[in-house]
Formats: structure tokens, sequence, C-alpha cells
């Protein structure tokens, strides 16, 4: 059996790469690229192997563009991740479990460290270091059953970061997600947590559906977030008035609005100017920030400023295939592998779940609760589905998108229930061809033929 | 244990949809409403005929409605989904609008989905999750009002409050003589089973209400008539089973039969298809609001997520209909993709485990293939409540010995 070297950043990229700026972050401290260079070839290599893992079936692999120098630092990011939240939640930060897709603003703002499940689970399996993927996996998976056997085999996915904050592998202070954003299985999940020994304090931001035209519903969530700041206010210590809540809008503003010149930038490019895996990567920051939005926002910056050169001096992203087939991609949670999908001829072109909420800032002027409960209610992702879909058209048509795959998880029924639905108004009005595909190997890097049969195969129709 | 009137109970179901056939040539209009918070006094109140749009057991419909809301949504939805795709159901052919709540977000999607795909009118009343705040209310209110006014739109007339103070009380009455019929199946030597009032109370999701309001108070003069004092107690050798978890709906007998053949006896339930609706609902104001959220403040559906245990209104209920109806086990039936009352059963067992009742969780489908494993567990369960109810007595014998 071949064996596969594990992925390195060349020595003949260093010089150019510690050159760069490197990057602050929001307790004023700043990381220089020559720290990050040491960090992501002797450090991480040894701490997370299964990160370097060059495998294709590696989800969580790197960008095989080296020069994309921005890349390497959003890895850095993404690694230090479990570093950077143990050690300021030492220092009395507190750290709340929300939903993906939703903004941070709130959280951040009232001195706490968001944590969507993904992430949750990212940072549950670095707790342990020196695993390979294989390793990792098992780590992950073992966490998920265990959450399974608690609970129900019905739960998606997501039950896995419930059972790390169960079972203690990650301290988690707060658990207060906004609920039915894009999902019906947390509002279940976080109840769930009322059984349980640890009794972790624990509150609900409700988003309405069907909110359209009613003035009521952001008042009901703009009073759910006073109380939500007021929670997390209480556990940091901090005093939050406008102003500290209107510093952190304006900063993730900036980032909303720089993740979306990046698009812009990207799909007006002759080629693209990155491959799938660094557009997603870069682009997720502005609405993840990774625990960090200062960081967040700072790389975004120079990724903009890189993929400007790119497009100026007419620079392919590494690993896009000539004539590359563009896909837009639906749904929350899951996505087609971006590797799988380069070598079939594709490359990814947009994503309608965390690009819904990076496309709606948040009004810098006025009551800033109400401000932020109007721009929740303004995502496009969670509009009535014929009106999510006819956005998602749109974003298809302004991507050049050639194709569209709507993928969700094994267990997942709020986005399952809308995939046929979606697929089919988007194929009418963006006029290109959709698919929706159930995936059931989340989490793990083995017998993923199945999607990536439907993957390939849909990419060789289009 | 033949109760007459439910004979004519069944011979009205089967002329009902020719009779909303011809109400609805004569201009009137059907609402069909699907979930648990629907104010049904409003759409009766504005002069149209509601009907409860609940099918399940079929699990050929269960297929077709996975075609257009996937294989992850819950198995009643799909079927609903698969009943409207079909259009073959009596009840679904003669409805002209549709009303749903988003109690369960499935309930939700499924009200999209049948609006898109096969060109339904729906209205929906968005249900708040944080249904105890005083700031949910207050939206829950707002949305009350919208409901009304989406249903106004429809009717061609405004909401008239001296009709909807009727319909209230038409309703109040008919919650009132359920709740004493259902005491009558609970009881010692009992002229009516609990199946019986199971279906009776599914027969008033379809029938006129004011003839179902008569025909219910012709059963309970029946049943006073046969049984003078029904006493709340066991008769010899039952197991007294509780009925709880996800909905069972017309069509689905499955459990419910195997209960039955296995000797068990069902003595109550807390099913959202079942009495739980009917029960602790107090409308304290005439008005689109006042009556929707009386809905809201009943025990609450599982599908509202409620953080503390110690005070969840639920589970208090469940505790309370035990005891009422002195049942010895619950058999806890939970729908595949049901997460409301899924992600609850291992919660409830160990709630009531404290009290000693112990629970038994089937979760199901509605295809046939399970019927077997189902019975063997369903009757080790009843055979476990059996024998602790003799050694029970046993001991007690010895006591007073």
């Amino acid at each position: 059996m071949a064996i596969i070297s594990p992925f390195s950043y060349p020595e003949e990229i260093k010089d150019k790469f510690v050159a760069t700026p490197g990057l602050k972050f929001k307790d004023g401290s700043t990381v220089s690229s020559a720290e990050i260079w040491d960090f992501m070839t002797k450090e991480a290599p040894k701490r997370f192997p299964y990160a370097f893992d060059a495998g294709a079936n590696n989800m969580g692999r790197f960008s095989d563009d080296v020069h994309f120098l921005s890349g390497i630092k959003r890895g850095y990011l993404t690694l230090t991740l479990k570093d950077r939240v143990m050690k300021q939640h030492a220092a009395g930060t507190p750290t709340v479990l929300v939903q993906g897709g939703q903004a941070m603003d709130a959280y951040y703002a009232a001195g706490g460290i968001p944590v969507r499940p993904g992430l949750v689970m990212q940072w549950a399996r670095n707790m342990e270091e020196g695993l390979s993927l294989r390793q990792s996996e098992t780590l992950g998976l073992n966490i998920l059953e265990s959450g399974r056997r608690k609970i129900s085999i019905d739960a998606c996915n997501q039950i896995a970061a419930h059972a790390a904050i169960d079972n203690k592998v990650v301290p988690i202070d707060l658990i207060a997600p906004f609920l039915c954003l894009r999902c019906s299985d947390m509002s279940f999940l976080v109840e769930t947590h009322r059984n349980r020994v640890h009794d972790i304090p624990r509150y609900l931001v409700d988003y309405p559906v069907d909110h359209e035209n009613k003035p009521w519903a952001a008042e009901y969530i703009a009073a759910e977030l006073r109380e939500l700041i007021d929670k997390i206010a209480a556990l940091s210590g901090r005093k939050i008035t406008d102003e500290v809540l209107f510093d952190e809008i304006k900063l993730e503003n900036r980032g909303r609005r720089i993740a979306t010149e990046i698009a812009d930038l990207w799909w007006g490019a002759e080629n693209p100017p990155t491959n799938s895996t660094d557009f997603f990567g870069i682009a997720f920051l502005a609405n993840d920030f990774v625990g960090d939005p200062v960081a967040s926002v700072d790389l975004l910056e120079q990724s903009k400023k890189e993929i400007e050169e790119r497009i100026q001096n007419n620079i392919k992203g590494f690993g896009v295939p000539d004539h590359a087939k563009r896909l837009f991609i639906c749904g929350s949670c899951v996505g087609p592998n971006a590797h799988h999908a380069q070598t079939a001829g594709a490359v990814f072109v947009g994503r309608d779940d965390s690009w819904s909420c990076i496309s709606v800032p948040v009004e810098e002027e006025g009551d800033p609760y109400l401000n932020i409960a109007k721009s929740m209610l303004a995502y496009p992702y969670e509009q009535r589905t014929e009106k999510r879909a006819e956005w998602t058209a749109d974003m298809v048509k302004r991507s050049r998108a050639d194709g569209v795959i709507f993928m969700y998880q094994w267990g997942c029924n709020y986005q399952s229930g809308v995939a046929r639905m979606i697929s089919d108004i988007v194929k009418q009005r963006a006029g290109v061809v959709t698919t929706f595909v159930e995936v059931g190997e989340l989490g793990r890097s083995e017998a993923t033929e199945q999607s990536t049969n439907r993957v390939e195969a849909f990419i060789e129709m289009v | 244990m033949s109760v007459k009137t439910l004979d004519v109970i069944r011979k009205r179901l089967e002329e009902r949809p020719d009779e909303l056939r011809r109400a609805r040539e004569n201009g009137l209009k059907v609402v069909g409403w699907v979930g648990y918070n629907v104010p049904e006094e409003i759409i009766h109140a504005l002069g149209f005929i509601p009907v409860r749009i609940a099918v399940g057991g079929d699990d050929r419909l269960v297929e077709i409605g996975a075609r257009y809301a996937s294989s992850k949504t819950c198995v009643f939805i799909r079927e609903i989904v698969g009943a409207f795709a079909e259009n073959k159901d009596p009840y679904i052919q003669q409805t002209d609008i549709l009303a749903f709540d988003a109690t369960c977000l499935q309930n939700y999607r499924a009200a999209e989905v049948i609006e898109y795909f096969f060109k339904k009118d729906v209205v929906v009343l968005a249900v708040p999750r944080n249904f105890h705040l005083d700031e949910a209310k207050e939206y829950f209110a707002h949305e009350a009002n919208e409901f009304t006014r989406l249903l106004e739109e429809r009717a061609g007339a405004p909401l008239d409050s001296a009709r909807l103070a009727e319909s209230v009380a038409l309703y109040n009455d008919i919650r009132k003589t359920l709740k004493s019929i259902y005491t009558f199946q609970a009881s010692k030597n009992n002229v009516i089973s609990w199946e019986e009032v199971y279906d009776l109370i599914q027969a008033g999701e379809l029938l006129d209400k004011r003839e179902y309001l008569s025909l219910l108070t012709q059963t309970l003069d029946e049943l006073k008539e046969r049984q003078h004092y029904p006493v709340i107690a066991s008769d010899d050798g039952d197991s007294r089973i509780f009925l709880s978890g996800s909905l069972i709906p017309r069509g689905d007998r499955k459990l419910i039969s195997i209960i039955k053949s296995v000797g068990g006896r069902i003595v109550g339930d807390d099913l959202w298809s079942g009495i739980l609706p009917h029960l602790d609902l107090d409308i304290k104001e005439i008005s689109p609001a006042g009556v929707a959220l009386g809905y809201l403040n009943r025990t609450p559906h599982a599908a509202l997520p409620y953080l503390d245990l110690e005070s969840d209104r639920r589970l208090k209920k469940l505790q309370e209909c035990l005891s009422q109806f002195k049942a010895q086990g619950v058999i806890y039936h939970t729908l595949r993709y049901c997460d409301p009352f899924t992600f609850k059963a291992k919660e409830t067992k160990n709630v009531l485990a404290k009290s000693g009742i112990p629970l038994l969780e089937i979760h199901t489908e509605y295809a046939g293939s399970d019927y077997e494993a189902m019975k063997t567990r369903v009757e080790a369960f009843v055979e476990m409540i059996k024998i602790k109810s003799e050694i029970a007595e046993e001991q007690s014998v010895l006591v007073d010995a």
C-alpha cells in the first residue's frame, strides 16, 4: 500500500511568507509571520498530525495552494483555536455554545467567546494531541456515539458537540444559541442539558419563523438579546453599554463588508484566483471569526489584497482545474469534499449558508439590540423557503455557477425537508442543473464513496 | 361494551366527506388545520368548517411524502405530505384553505412544501419557542391577530366578537364533556374502552362541532345510565398502561392494537392526538389573542423547549395523569425523526423511575416490518407490570395478615 507523505509547506516560500504582516489579536497581542511559520511547519505537525494528512478524503485538509499566503494564516487560526480559547477561558472569559450561521456580535461584545458545534468538535478533538487522522476521527466518533447513546440515534451530528460539553472534554460556561436558524435539532439538544449533573446555565434566543413584515418579531428578539447579553456579561464581568455594542458591530461589519468585496472580486475574475478551500476558508471568517474578530478581520484585509494582486496578474488558484465547472453549494453543516471536486473538474464558487449571514450588515446607529435583531431577520437563508430559493438563484447567477449541490447531513430534518424544493426553484430561476445529496459519513474520511460518487457524477453531468 | 351512540358516530363519519362536498357546493369553505396551537375557535367563528388533517399508518404515503420532504422528515409529516401528493384522502380533497402552526418546525416545513408543490392556500401561525416569557406571549398575541387577519381576508368578512364568544362556549362544552367521558374509560368495570374514547376524540376533528357536542352529550348520558359512579381503579389482572409520546393519528393503530393483543389495558394518554389538547384550556378573553394565548398556556407541546426540568409543566402533567388514572406503566411512543419526543425519552424514563413507574420506549415507523419486534417488547413489558402488581398484591396480603 502506498504511503502518502504528510502535507508540509515548502521551505522556498518561507522568506516570502515571513515578509508579510503578522496578525493582531483582540487582547492587543500580535504574532509575527515568522512565528506563524514556525508554528505551521514545526509545532503544529507534531501536535496535530491529523491536520497534515494529505489523503484526499481528509475533509479538513489544507489548501495545496501554498503560494496563497493568507491560506497559511487561515490554517494557523484554525489550529490555534484551542490554545487561544483555553488561555482566555483561564483568564475568565466565558465560552458560549451558539448555533452555526448566526451573527456573533452580541456574544463578543458581552465579553464571551461564541463557539458553534463544529468548532466545539474541532476543539474537543484537539484536546488530545499527536493524533493521526484516523485516531482523531475515532476520538470524534466516540464522543458522537456517547451523545447518541444518551439522547437518540435520530439526532444529527451536532449531538457530538453537546456530548463533548457533557463529558467535560471542553469547558463551556453558557449554552445560549439562537434557535430555529437553519436547525431544528438545536433546541431539543440544548434542552437535554437540563438533565445533567454539570448544570451549565442555558438560554435560548428564539428566532421566529415566517417573520416577514412583522415588526413585533424584531422586538421579541431584541428583548431576548438584552437578556442574553446580561447573562454573558454577568459571567465576563464586562460593563455593557450601547457604545461597547456598536464598537463590536462596527468591527464585525468591517469583516462582513470585506468578505462581500472578496466574493465580488472573486466572481468577477477571469480565472478563479484561489481554489475552493481557500475561498471558503477566508470568506467564512466573516461569519465565524474563529474566536477572535480582530484577528479574523485583519486576515480578511490581508486576503483581499492578495486576491486583488492575483486577479491583476490573472493568476489562477493552484488546484483549480482548467475550464473548471463552477458549483454553488447549498445547505448547512456539510459540503462536498473540495479536493475530490477539483480532481473531478470543479471549483466551488459560493455557499448560501455562511454567506447569508455575511451579506447582512448591522445598522451602526440607533438601538443596537433592535439593529442586531433586524439584521438577523434579514438573513436570506432564514426567509420563507421560496424567498430564500430566489435569493439563492440570484447568488448562483452572480457567481456564474454552472450547477448547484444541496447537501444535508443524516439526521437533519429542517434543511433536508426543503432540499428538493430549493433545488427545484433554483433550477427554474437560475437555469442551472441542481442536485441534493444526503451525507452520512460526516466526521470521518472512510466509506465516503456514496457521496463522492454522487458529487463526481453530478460534476461529470454538468 | 357496546355504547350505541358510538355506532351513530361511526356512521356519521362515513357520511361526513359527502356532507363537506355538499357544504362547499353551497358556498362554505373548509379549513384543514395541522398542528398543536391552531386556535380552532377563530376558524369556526369566521364561518369556516374546521377539520384536522392528521393521518398516519400508511407506509406507502410516507414513501411518497419523502420524495418531496426527504426521508429525514418525521414519519407523520411525510405521510401528510404524501397524502397531499396523492390527493385521495376525502378530507384533503375537500380542503379549501390550510392552517398550519409552527409549534413543530417540521410542521412549518410541511406547510411550505405543500404550498409550493401542491399549490394549496396556506396560512401559518408562528409559535414562540420561549413560550413562557412575557415577551413571547406578547409576540404570540400579534401572531394571533395576524393569523386572524389572513383568515378574515379569505372569509371576506371580519371576525365577529359575539360569534367568537359562541364558538368558545361551544368548544368549552365539548372539552368539558370529553373530559367527563374520559373518566369512564379508566374506571373499574368500564363500559367504554380507552380505544373507543380515543376514536371518539378523533371523530371530533372531522364532524360538525354542534352535532359533535350533541353526540358527546348522548354518549355521556348513555355512560351515566350504565355506570352511575365510575371509580378509577384496577380490575383484577389489569395491567394499566398509559400512552405517551409522539402523536398517533387516525389510520395508525399499530401500537394500540399490539398493546391490546398482549393483554394490556390502556387507561390514559397525554398524546396530542388524544385527550391532552382538550385539558387545561382556559380562555380568559374573547379576542383572537385571548383565544390563542389560552392555547399556548396549556400543557406545552414537547416541540417547545423548556430548560428547567424541575418546573417542566409537561412532565408535571404526565405525572398528574399517571396518578389520576392509576397507571402502572408508560409506553412511550416515538416516531422516527420525531425529535421533540424522541430526544426526551430517556429523560422521561429517568424522571418516572423516581416514582417507580416503568417506561418502555417504542421507536417506530408506519411500516409493518417491526410489528413482531414491537409485540415482543410490549408483551414483555405488560407481563412485567402484571407480575409486579401481583407481587405488590401478595405483599399487601402478607402485611394485612
